[in-house]
């Protein structure tokens, strides 16, 4: 099976992401896309951070302009028909793949970043996030306890 | 259009990216001290001192961690920082996780509403309507130059660094919302321009908790809370100091002051 292009957006900016450690080989791009640049008014400091950042990752491609067009051409380029790519809570990253699902078609792989607490797909769920101290009472346990740190990392 | 990712040195990064990203450098040029990158994320966490962070935090000077940017972008995971402050701080190192835990509590609320963190959670708690609000931030905010020697001094160091301490984000929050009385959005923006850990979820979500909008009382402070973390660093040269400060008062006066139409809350000091 040909090697997936793998997506770096900007809540994923480490070198050793979990989709960089599984495909060390891989073609890899980040793209500054322009719109979401304008959209928040985006100061220099801030593409300094995230371009010295970038260069720490191993093969890195950095495009301008916009994501999904400059990802189906690398994707068509290469021959790729997979894009893995780390989670983002983002709305714009949901659409994104959508995107990327429905007119490339590409087959999209979502890997999770590393969970802060392990929580069950129904505690996920049912979780209340009315206010910080609930949601508190339930994973402080775990957060705080190295035991299982441990454990969730074996 | 494909970058270029050979550079002999940072200040070639500098110039080049100048030239690409123009508009950017037109709203505000400054490069921060801070390095991206993962080997900057390694030193600084490699420094972190849980014990001293539960007991200085909210000081300006205090043994705070530096790691939200790196944090933000994915560069360090909050499953590694815990791990290694706990390793480190052992029970001493509660504060730190618990801090670590309201970003992920953020992100949670972020993936539930997705596009609503722009909006007001829930109804406000200051007896001032949406549209007793102003929507934009009057520029001598953003300028430092309002003539309030500590907000002054946070505006520009926002804008040169890309960070602010946690307390002195709360603290201009209140100013704008509260003593200001401009709406949230206008101050979270304000941030997500310039923070190098300029996250949509944490961010405005903390501007929607100093608001009263995602909390059950509105935040604020006075004079001698900034004063006291602050070491009196600005009050000393601050032209307002001896008369004309807004902050000056207690919690009562404030109160009584920023939202006369409320009663104070039961155990109203916060």
């Amino acid at each position: 099976m040909s090697e997936p292009l793998i997506w770096i957006h900007g809540d994923c900016l480490d070198p050793r992401s979990p989709a960089l450690r599984r495909w060390p080989t891989a073609r890899r791009l980040f793209v500054f896309d322009d719109a979401i640049l304008d959209r928040y008014r985006v100061s220099f400091k801030r593409i300094v951070f995230l371009y010295e950042s970038l260069l720490e990752i191993e093969g890195i491609e950095i495009h301008r302009g916009s994501t999904v067009p400059v990802l189906l051409a690398a994707a068509a380029e290469t021959g790729a028909t997979r894009l893995v790519t780390i989670e983002s809570v983002a709305p714009g990253f949901r659409r994104t793949v959508r995107r990327l699902e429905i007119e490339g078609p590409l087959t999209v792989e979502v890997v999770p970043p590393d969970p802060f607490v392990a929580l069950s797909r129904g505690e996920d769920d049912r979780l209340d996030l009315k206010r910080f101290s609930r949601y508190w009472q339930v994973v402080k346990g775990r957060a705080l306890s190295l035991n299982r740190s441990l454990d969730e990392l074996i | 259009m494909k970058l270029r990712t050979d550079f002999p040195d940072r200040q070639t990064m500098i110039d080049y990216l100048r030239e690409q990203f123009p508009s950017a450098v037109a709203r505000s040029p400054e490069v921060a001290s801070l390095r991206g990158g993962r080997r900057a994320a390694e030193e600084l966490l490699r420094q972190i001192d849980p014990a001293r962070y539960a007991a200085t935090r909210n000081r300006m000077n205090g043994a705070v961690t530096r790691l939200s940017a790196y944090l933000r972008h994915g560069i360090l995971s909050l499953a590694e920082v815990r791990l290694v402050a706990l390793q480190r701080g052992g029970a001493r190192a509660e504060k730190l996780v618990n801090e670590l835990g309201w970003r992920d509590y953020w992100q949670r609320v972020y993936r539930r509403v997705g596009a609503g963190i722009w909006q007001d959670r829930e109804s406000g708690k200051t007896g001032w309507a949406p549209r007793d609000y102003a929507t934009s931030l009057p520029p001598e905010i953003p300028e430092g130059r309002s003539g309030l020697a500590c907000m002054d001094h946070f505006a520009q160091e926002l804008r040169q660094t890309g960070y602010l301490h946690n307390h002195a984000r709360m603290w201009i929050a209140a100013w704008v919302v509260h003593f200001r009385r401009i709406r949230w959005q206008a101050g979270a923006a304000w941030f997500l321009e310039h923070l190098l850990d300029g996250d949509p979820a944490s961010n405005n979500l903390s501007w929607q908790w100093v608001a009263g909008t995602f909390s059950t009382k509105p935040y604020y402070f006075n004079r001698e809370n900034l004063e006291r973390f602050t070491d009196g660093v600005h009050c000393r040269n601050c032209r307002l100091a001896r008369s004309g400060c807004p902050f000056e008062g207690t919690y009562e006066d404030l109160h009584v002051r920023l939202f006369p139409r409320v009663p104070m809350p039961e155990g109203g000091r916060r």
